[in-house]
């Protein structure tokens, strides 16, 4: 609020109502001045105005004229004082006028084409007309601006002769002040704002800054958020990278072939069927790329599982349902390129992948049909089990996730082990993945030459076991702008 | 993973005395499968697929005894020169269903209730795993005393017998309409309008509907002393072990297990087979590939531990396989058992050498810088299903539906029927359900998007981003494209476009050269409402690849 403001209320204050002068002497402040608060104090509705309307006379070019010289009349009959007029001389426009008004006043009268006095004008010459004392006094401003019509027929007279015009003005009649003007604070020498004027002008020097209670509630302001899963994928992405590993990514739509069959998952095995997984209708099934390693699969399944393996069923289309399709793709690829001499690698070879993995559930706010999962391979001369926990250890270090190992069972991998998270600040354990050494029916490599380390886990239990505040996975697809908005950074 | 419960009382019989539970979930969890007690009767047992021969109390406690050296049952064999206990002669027409059949008998039970339960529970979790709900696999228990050997298995007409639990005789077609089992299993045999009959007959008729039902005659009660399994199904080799897992079974029972001859005609197996199996590994790959030191000496300990009787050969440890386990192919299972003898908790992490450098794939990479400038530009970010449906996808954001969606064939729920094609229906969604949150509202999504190229699925990279706030306008979204582009240091140009789901004359296409990569504009009132907004929005999609090449 400006100082001028500021004084205006004061004054205000004191008495509810006052007109405008009334308020230029009890605030101190100059008309302009005052006109110019009262204004700003309207605006940000701290003061009522009320208005009237008044009337004012403008005196024309001619009239002020006469208010020097007096009227045209006026000035014959004083020049008849002095000397004997005939009418026929009266040649000139302000003697003619004169005379018309003379006459008209009943202050001469004509006889034999000469110019006499009446009684009337002989007061007249002394004294002036009604019609010239009343513009001089106009002229003065000495008149009731309300009352005009008093003035009766001699300001008829002037304004049909042009002399007086009479024009309204809005002025202000009466100032209050609001509830927001009594309520808004007393002025002191002290900066609110700090605003360009007060550090360009240095105006604050010799001020003081308005001080503020911390304490006071302030609604806050939310960031825009990063949603928490695709958060964790990227730590996730980055403690692989961390170790040495390189990002790999493959098709979420993948034939069966890749997903299970070069998996050694058995073709009638329950995990393929339409109750868990998802098949397309539209196209049904893909060519398998390789030939040879339909050939090897073929092979390694008729002689494992005992049963015929068809390649129709492996040429299904399916949303994968592990990234250790992806995993199988890489495997396959590098080991034949080292088998073949095709590609030269700095053993051993670290691949992950970070994707989409589908199951076929019937999907409500609890259960989802579509999760992250993450997967890894090492492949190398001499690997270990010892190897494949330090790695593991490690990847979930790095998120600050403490795992334990036990025996487990996966149709690809063996020894095969399953690890499990704990939960933060509890002594319990939560499954989090799966992996071990991929069977040399997959790689077709015997160990002595090559191994392939494997593993594949959910990404999104990482941040169950990091938030106990989270209730279930589900609730991390929730996707409400204001679930978001109340994220903690985990 | 199989769930299997068993009775509490029965198996620390069978444990005998010194096994407590507690020290019983320890050893579990060792051996790789979990154990629950769910009452003061009963416990719950998860254990791994490939492990068959602990779906039941008598297999589990054989391997918790082995375990701890309580006992070391290795040998399941049973003298070559026995005689047959009867002769199966399998007739050709039951090579259209199921064509492979093994038995077992066994005399000399004394089956309580607990013991009884246990089998058949047994059979039926069988059945339910790798008997594949008795497509592969079914398994029929008979009391052999009210049977009259020899056996015939056929694939006949429609026959008639007194099936289990009930008193008088009844077609086969009526039992499969009429049973709870019928209900079940009766896609086996029933294929379109062909039925298919499998019996097992003896001298007096039906013992069983195969893989249905067995006979009234024949079933097994507490009194049973002598009992004839019957396994039968799709793959002889299947049938086969599953009968020596059978044999070993009722041995440790205390039964005395005799053969059956099973004639196929073109050739005759002795089930059970129960033939001694050897697999030879190296100290030195078992050591290596666990990554750790055993020695020889310890080695033989550790196989006894996990129920193989093992002998140094050489170099090699030659395992002798137990006939029960089904799951052992080669020798990395053999590798996988000697690790779980030593312990997984004792196996060491050893780091390998870290050598290379890793790194991003540049998707990834471009992905995270995008991101950055729209968390910038204060959009929140989204992650939705990639799953979608006609409705949400083409429908209310006002598209036709077309032929470039890559379908599902087996959804479960209506909600899910295809893939996403474009990231915008389901960031709007998000929105729609928003409402009651302080406006203004953005967001953004980076993830994947399907469509058909001529005929086969692709998967490419998409950025979507919406804006809901009662004062936009065009201008503003055309602010924050621009905005991006610059970020990105991508030069492009727009143009008036048409799409259904914005305000015609309030839309345009995003260009980088030539290449049409998006498009942005205001939401058209129909489609807001459509997602249940009710105040104005702009939003934009846009190709993420022809962004990261136009780089």
């Amino acid at each position: 609020m400006h100082k001028y403001e500021a004084m205006v209320l004061k004054a205000l204050r004191a008495k509810n109502h006052m007109g405008f002068d009334e308020l230029v002497s009890a605030s101190g402040l100059g008309r302009d001045e005052a006109l110019w608060a009262l204004e700003s104090l309207k605006q940000s509705g701290m003061v009522d105005i009320e208005y009237g309307e008044e009337e004012l006379i403008d005196i024309s070019d001619e009239g002020k004229e006469y208010v020097k010289d007096g009227l045209a009349e006026e000035q014959l009959l004083r020049r008849m004082l002095k000397e004997n007029i005939k009418a026929a001389g009266l040649q000139d426009q302000k003697s003619r006028i004169g005379l018309q008004w003379a006459k008209a006043g009943g202050f001469i009268h004509i006889d034999a084409g000469e110019l006499k006095l009446t009684e009337a004008g002989k007061k007249a010459a002394e004294e002036g007309v009604p019609e010239g004392m009343l513009l001089r006094r106009l002229a003065k401003g000495d008149y009731d601006s309300k009352a005009l019509a008093q003035l009766g027929q001699q300001m008829h007279n002037l304004s049909k002769r042009k002399l007086v015009a009479v024009h309204s003005e809005r002025y202000i009649n009466r100032i209050g002040i609001t509830k927001k003007g009594l309520d808004a604070p007393e002025y002191s020498d002290v900066i609110e704002q700090v605003d360009r004027g007060v550090i360009a002008g240095e105006t604050w020097k010799g001020k003081e800054f308005k001080r503020y209670d911390v304490n006071v509630g302030v609604e806050g302001r939310i960031p825009a958020m990063r949603s928490p899963i695709k958060r964790i994928i990227d730590q996730v992405k980055d403690a692989y990278v961390s170790m040495g590993f390189q990002e790999v990514s493959g098709p979420a739509i993948e034939t069966s072939f890749w997903n299970f069959d070069s998996l050694f998952v058995p073709q009638d095995h329950p995990a393929r069927e339409m109750q868990d997984t998802f098949y397309l209708s539209k196209p049904e099934s893909a060519e398998v790329e390789s030939r040879e390693f339909v050939k090897k699969i073929k092979r390694a399944h008729e002689k494992g599982w005992h049963s015929k393996w068809s390649e129709d069923t492996a040429r299904q289309l399916v949303l994968r349902t592990h990234m250790t399709s992806v995993s199988a793709r890489f495997v396959y690829k590098v080991i034949d390129n080292i088998a073949n001499n095709r590609e030269q690698y700095s053993l051993p070879v670290k691949l992950f992948s970070v994707g989409r993995v589908f199951r076929n559930e019937a999907i409500d706010y609890k259960h989802l049909a579509d999760l992250y999962q993450m997967d890894g391979i090492i492949i190398g001369k001499g690997l270990t089990m010892a190897n494949l926990f330090d790695t593991l250890t490690r990847v979930y270090d790095y998120m600050g996730v403490e795992v334990r190992f036990k025996p487990s069972y996966f149709p690809f991998v063996e020894p095969g082990a399953e690890y499990q998270a704990r939960l933060k600040g509890r002594d319990e354990w939560i499954e989090m993945g799966g992996g071990g050494i991929i069977r040399e029916e997959i790689t077709g490599v015997r160990r002595n030459r090559l191994t392939v380390l494997a593993w594949g886990a959910g990404v999104e239990r990482i941040l169950l076991v990091k938030d106990p505040s989270l209730a279930s996975i589900s609730e991390l697809y929730n996707n409400g702008i204001g679930w978001l908005r109340k994220r903690r950074l985990v | 993973m199989p769930v299997i419960t068993i009775d509490k009382k029965y198996l620390f019989r069978l444990l005998g005395s010194g096994t407590d539970e507690k020290m019983l979930k320890e050893h579990a969890a060792k051996l790789g499968f979990e154990i629950e007690s769910t009452s003061d009767k009963e416990l719950l047992l998860e254990v791994t697929p490939n492990r068959l021969d602990l779906l039941d109390a008598v297999g589990l406690a054989r391997a918790i005894k082995n375990f701890t050296h309580r006992s070391s049952s290795f040998n399941y064999s049973i003298a070559k020169e026995t005689e047959p206990a009867f002769t199966i002669t399998v007739h050709p027409s039951v090579k259209r269903v199921f064509p492979f059949i093994a038995g077992v008998v066994a005399e000399g039970l004394d089956l309580g209730e607990a013991e009884l339960l246990d089998l058949i529970n047994f059979a039926e979790k069988f059945c339910g795993t790798y008997g594949r709900n008795r497509r592969k696999i079914a398994i029929g228990m008979h009391n052999i005393d009210a049977m009259k050997p020899p056996l015939t298995y056929r694939c006949g007409s429609d026959g008639k017998f007194v099936h289990l639990g009930s008193t008088e005789a009844r077609l086969y077609s009526e039992i499969l309409d009429s049973t709870k089992q019928g209900e079940a299993y009766s896609g086996i045999v029933r294929r379109g309008k062909v039925c298919h009959y499998p019996e097992l007959m003896d001298s007096e008729g039906t013992i069983a509907f195969i893989p249905i039902i067995n006979s009234e005659r024949t079933k097994i009660t507490v009194n049973t002393k002598n009992m004839f399994v019957d396994i039968t199904g799709t793959s002889e080799y299947a049938v086969n072990k599953s009968a020596d897992l059978m044999a070993a079974i009722f041995m440790d029972m205390g039964g005395r297990v005799r053969r059956v001859k099973v004639d196929y005609g073109a050739h005759q197996v002795y089930t059970p087979e129960l033939q001694e199996r050897y697999i030879s590994v190296p100290l030195r790959r078992m050591e290596s590939e666990i990554g750790v030191q055993i020695g020889f000496n310890n080695v033989i300990s550790l196989a006894n531990k996990m129920g193989y009787e093992a002998a140094l050969v050489g170099r090699n440890i030659r395992f002798r396989v137990p006939e029960y386990r089904l799951d052992v192919i080669g020798e990395q299972d053999i590798v996988e058992d000697i690790a779980i003898g030593y312990g997984y908790d004792y196996i060491r992490p050893i780091p390998i050498a870290y050598t290379q450098q890793g790194g991003l794939e540049e998707q990834t990479s471009f992905a995270r810088k995008v991101g950055e400038a729209m968390v910038g530009l204060g959009f929140s970010e989204l992650a939705n299903s990639y799953l979608t449906n006609e409705d949400i996808n083409f429908d209310r954001p006002g598209l036709q539906r077309d032929e470039s969606a890559v379908m599902l064939k087996n959804p479960k729920t209506e909600a899910i029927s295809m893939l996403r094609t474009w990231l915008l229906p389901s960031i709007l969604k998000d929105l729609g359900m928003s409402t009651h949150d302080k406006l203004p509202q953005s967001a953004y999504e980076i993830d994947m998007v399907f469509r058909l190229k001529e005929g086969m699925p692709s998967e490419s990279y998409s950025l979507g981003g919406a804006t809901i706030d009662p004062k936009r306008n065009f201008n503003d979204v055309k602010a924050e494209i621009g905005g991006l582009m610059g970020a990105l240091g991508i030069a492009h140009s727009v143009s008036h476009y048409r799409h259904p789901s914005f305000i015609e004359g309030r839309c345009a296409e995003i260009k980088v050269g030539d290449v049409h990569a998006g498009f942005f504009g205001e939401l058209h009132p129909k489609v807001l409402k459509e997602f249940g907004i009710e105040e104005p929005g702009t939003a934009f999609e846009m190709e993420l690849e022809k962004l990261q090449k136009a780089r």
